[in-house]
């Protein structure tokens, strides 16, 4: 499934250790707080473990949203928009 | 050689795990695993926190918990393995008891009941007890506590399994995989397996 992690973590340490969680989970970055990517289930409770491990509960907040493929195609992106099929896995190889 | 409750999952899931395992010695590199290691760390605060924390309320009518054996290393002929938490009863039977960093989502996995069905045998061989039902604690939901009945015909099925490890173990056997496809798909020797 395709899951979304936001996050707002004060403290710098934490939050540059939820970063590599969430990147060797095998998310892409799309904005300096926010993942992007999919994930089995398992992988999905192993994050949300390690990331629970981390934050302060008190002054923390991270969201975790899974979307279905057909509603991230249904996204709408303005600017500097992120590639749709390199998150959902449909482009297999970068050079050909 | 004796197996562990492991052995016997790991076989019941597929009998190529073994040959992979324990035959060619291929690691599974289970401690890569945060999940695996949260859970082998969650016996050690257990043993540390509510130490004479007696269940009295998981007896049955007129056969209270009388005794609770914490971290029972016990093993006979074919097994080995350390029991969480060993429950004696007032009507001389024995239940072991084992904690799961888990959630409880209404239906028990297959690989904890054999666990449970592993210690039961051992129980029966050591204290030489009846062992009709087992308990697992899921800690992932708020400490809830499941029973699991045992039968006679659970416990053979178990012994069954560790001779055959034995025969695939002691003969270099290469045995069948298992018939259930949709378990290759997670498997950790995918990669080496032969379908």
């Amino acid at each position: 499934m395709t899951i979304w992690v936001l996050y707002d973590i004060v403290n710098d340490k934490a939050r540059s250790k939820a970063a590599k969680r969430c990147q060797q989970a095998g998310l892409y970055r799309v904005q300096f707080s926010c993942f992007l990517g999919t994930l089995t289930q398992n992988q999905k409770d192993t994050l949300q473990l390690q990331l629970e491990e981390l934050i302060n509960e008190e002054t923390d907040k991270v969201y975790i949203f899974p979307m279905s493929r057909s509603e991230l195609q249904q996204t709408v992106l303005l600017g500097q928009a992120f590639d749709r099929k390199l998150v959902t896995d449909e482009i297999r190889a970068l050079f050909f | 050689m004796t197996l562990t409750p492991s052995h016997i999952i790991e076989y019941l899931f597929c009998p190529r795990f073994t040959y992979f395992e324990y035959v060619l010695g291929i690691p599974q590199y289970e401690d890569k695993n945060y999940k695996v290691m949260r859970g082998r760390h969650l016996h050690d605060e257990r043993l540390e926190r509510n130490k004479d924390y007696l269940r009295r309320r998981l007896g049955r009518p007129g056969a209270p918990v009388v005794e609770k054996l914490v971290d029972q290393y016990l093993t006979n002929a074919f097994l080995r393995g350390v029991v969480d938490e060993v429950l004696a009863f007032g009507d001389e039977s024995m239940a072991p008891l084992d904690y799961k960093f888990a959630e409880y989502k209404d239906k028990i996995f297959s690989t904890y009941q054999t666990q449970l069905y592993c210690y039961a045998w051992l129980i029966e061989d050591n204290f030489d007890r009846r062992v009709d039902r087992g308990f697992l604690v899921y800690t992932r939901s708020n400490n809830r506590v499941v029973e699991v009945p045992i039968t006679d015909e659970n416990k053979a099925d178990v012994r069954r399994a560790a001779e055959a490890i034995f025969s695939i173990i002691d003969r270099n056997f290469f045995p069948k995989a298992t018939k259930a496809k949709a378990r290759c798909v997670t498997c950790t020797y995918r990669n080496v397996c032969i379908k």
